[in-house]
C-alpha cells in the first residue's frame, strides 16, 4: 500500500474537498452538527439523565465517537459502487477506494474531537492529563471502521440493499451503544453481553481519557484490540475474494 | 524479451436470467433453488505473447472477446483460467479520464488522474506544464471540470494520460472519439510512443489504423485466435469471416 500513499493522499482530499466545496459554510456545517444534535438531546433528556455532572461532556464525546463509525462506515459502503470508473476503467488496488474514504472520515472526525476540547474545558475547567492517548485510541477505532467498511463496500457491490440493512443495524446500535444514555442505567444482568458490543467499549475509553482522566482498562483495551484484528482479518479475506468479480458487477 | 505473455487463458461471465440486484431476491433464489444464470465464455484457452517495443493490433466483431481480453491485461478482470505475465508499467487507456471528477479544478484532475496512473506528484509537477499547452488548455486551468466541453475534457484527459510515461500501452478504440484534429494527434503520439520502444495493445474496427500502426496483429471470433501473425494476412483473415 506504500507505493500507493500519493494516490490515497489524493484521492482523500479529493472527498474532502467534494464533500465541502459546494456547501456555503463548507466545513463549519460538519462541525456545527453533532454540537446541535447534542444540544438537542441535552434538552429532551436532561431530566432523566441531567443530575450526572457530567451528562453534557459525555454526551458529546459519545456523539462524535458515534459519528465517527456511522458516517465512516457509511461512506465506505458506497466507496465502491459510487466510483465505478475507478474499477471498471482502470487498475488500481480497489481497498484504496476504502482507505481513502474512511481516511477522509478520520479527517472530520479529528476536527470534530478538536472542537469539543475547549467546549469540555469550559465545562469542567480542567482537561485531563491523560488526553494525549486519544490519538491512540483513535487510530484502533479508525482501524476498527476501515474493517468494516471492507466487507461493506465489497458485500454492497453484489447486494444492492445491503446499505438499506446497514442503516437499520446503524439505528439498533446506537441503541446498544451508552451514547445517549449514560452506561449506569443499563441493568445488571445484560450488563456482560451488552459490554460485547466494541462501540461500547470504545466509547468507554474516550471517555475515560478525554474527561475522566485514567487510563483506558488493560482488559477492556486487549479485548478490543482482539477484536479489531479479527474484524479486520475478516474484512481484508471477504474483499480480496469478493473484489475479482467487481468489475463483471458494477 | 517478451513483454506480455498470455498462456491459456479463458474468461467466463455469468449472465443472469434476471437481475437480482437485492437481497431478498438472492434469498428466495437459493430457496427455490433457482441459480438462473448462463454461462458464457469469452475467451476460451488463449496465448500469445508481445514482445517488447512490438504493436500489436487485436481486431474481431463486435462481442468476439476483445475488450474482455485488454481488461484482462489492465488488471481490472481477473481470467478464471490461464496465467498472464506482464513486465513493465501498464498503462490502461481503456476509456480516458477514468476517475476524473467534476468538482474539482483542471489542475487538480490532472494530479488526481497522474496518480491513478502511477505517476508520482514530483514527476507530474515536472511535466505540469507541458500537459497543459498539449492540451492547449493553459487558460482554464483554475476551473471545475463540470464546466468544460466535452472536447476539452478529452484533451486534458488525453494530455495527462500520454504524460504518464509507461513501458505498456493498452487503448481501446479510445482514440475513435474526438474531431479530425485530435485523432490524428492522437495517430502522431502513438507513433512517437512506437519509436521510442514502447509496447503497445491496440483494439480497434478501423483497419486503416491497424494497417498503419501495427507490427502483428490477432484476430479473435467468438473467444478464440483464429489468426496471429502479419497484420495484413490477419486483416485478409477478419474479412473473410465478416462477409460469412
Amino acid at each position: 500500500m506504500w507505493q500507493y500513499r500519493e494516490l490515497i493522499t489524493n484521492l482523500t482530499v479529493a472527498d474532502l474537498k467534494n464533500k465541502y466545496q459546494n456547501t456555503s459554510l463548507g466545513f463549519f456545517w460538519s462541525l456545527l452538527s453533532p454540537f446541535l444534535l447534542g444540544g438537542v438531546l441535552y434538552i429532551v433528556f436532561r431530566h432523566l439523565f441531567g443530575q450526572d455532572k457530567d451528562y453534557v461532556s459525555n454526551l458529546l464525546v459519545g456523539i462524535m465517537a458515534w459519528r465517527f463509525f456511522s458516517v465512516g462506515t457509511a461512506s465506505a459502503l458506497g466507496a465502491i459502487v459510487g466510483k465505478p470508473s475507478l474499477v471498471t476503467k482502470v487498475y488500481i488496488p480497489r481497498q484504496i477506494l476504502v482507505l481513502s474514504s474512511t481516511l477522509s472520515t478520520l479527517i472530520s472526525s479529528f476536527l470534530e474531537f478538536l472542537i469539543l476540547l475547549p467546549i469540555i474545558f469550559i465545562l469542567r475547567d480542567k482537561l485531563p492529563p491523560t488526553l494525549p492517548l486519544f490519538a491512540l485510541l483513535h487510530i484502533l477505532y479508525f482501524w476498527f471502521i476501515y474493517s468494516i467498511g471492507l466487507i461493506l463496500a465489497s458485500v454492497f457491490v453484489y447486494f444492492r440493499d445491503a446499505n438499506q440493512i446497514w442503516d437499520v443495524m446503524l439505528s439498533i446500535l446506537l441503541f446498544c451503544s451508552p451514547i445517549i444514555y449514560p452506561l449506569s442505567i443499563v441493568p445488571q444482568y445484560i450488563m456482560p453481553y451488552y459490554m460485547l458490543n466494541p462501540i461500547t467499549q470504545v466509547v468507554i475509553m474516550y471517555r475515560a481519557v478525554m474527561i475522566g482522566g485514567t487510563l483506558p482498562s488493560l482488559s477492556g483495551l486487549a479485548i478490543t484490540l482482539i477484536f479489531v484484528a479479527a474484524i479486520f482479518s475478516i474484512g481484508r479475506f471477504t474483499f480480496s475474494k469478493l473484489q475479482r468479480r467487481f468489475a463483471e458487477e458494477l | 524479451m517478451d513483454t506480455i505473455v498470455v498462456e491459456n487463458v479463458s474468461k467466463r461471465f455469468r449472465i443472469p436470467h434476471e437481475k437480482k440486484a437485492t437481497l431478498f431476491q438472492n434469498i428466495l433464489g437459493v430457496i427455490k433453488r433457482q441459480f438462473s444464470y448462463e454461462e458464457f465464455w469469452a475467451l476460451k484457452d488463449v496465448s500469445f505473447e508481445v514482445k517488447r517495443g512490438e504493436t500489436m493490433g487485436v481486431i474481431g466483431r463486435n462481442g468476439s472477446g476483445k475488450s474482455t481480453l485488454l481488461k484482462i491485461l489492465a488488471g481490472v478482470l481477473y481470467a478464471d483460467r490461464g496465467s498472464i505475465t506482464v513486465n513493465g508499467r501498464i498503462s490502461s487507456f481503456l476509456e480516458l479520464g477514468a476517475g476524473f471528477q467534476p468538482e474539482l479544478t483542471a489542475k487538480e484532475n490532472v494530479f488526481l488522474y497522474s496518480s491513478i496512473l502511477g505517476v508520482s506528484r514530483r514527476e507530474v509537477r515536472k511535466k505540469y506544464d507541458n500537459i497543459l499547452d498539449f492540451a492547449e488548455l493553459r487558460k482554464f486551468e483554475s476551473m471545475k471540470l463540470k464546466n468544460f466541453s466535452s472536447g476539452m475534457y478529452l484533451r486534458l484527459a488525453f494530455a495527462t494520460a500520454i504524460h504518464a510515461d509507461p513501458n505498456i500501452l493498452l487503448i481501446d478504440e479510445v482514440f475513435a472519439v474526438g474531431d479530425e484534429a485530435f485523432q490524428s494527434k492522437c495517430v502522431d503520439k502513438i507513433n512517437q510512443f512506437r519509436e521510442q520502444g514502447k509496447t503497445i495493445v491496440f483494439v480497434s474496427h478501423s483497419m486503416e489504423a491497424v494497417k498503419s500502426l501495427c507490427h502483428r496483429s490477432l484476430l479473435l471470433h467468438n473467444g478464440n485466435i483464429v489468426s496471429i501473425g502479419e497484420t495484413e494476412k490477419v486483416i485478409a483473415d477478419y474479412l473473410t469471416i465478416s462477409r460469412q
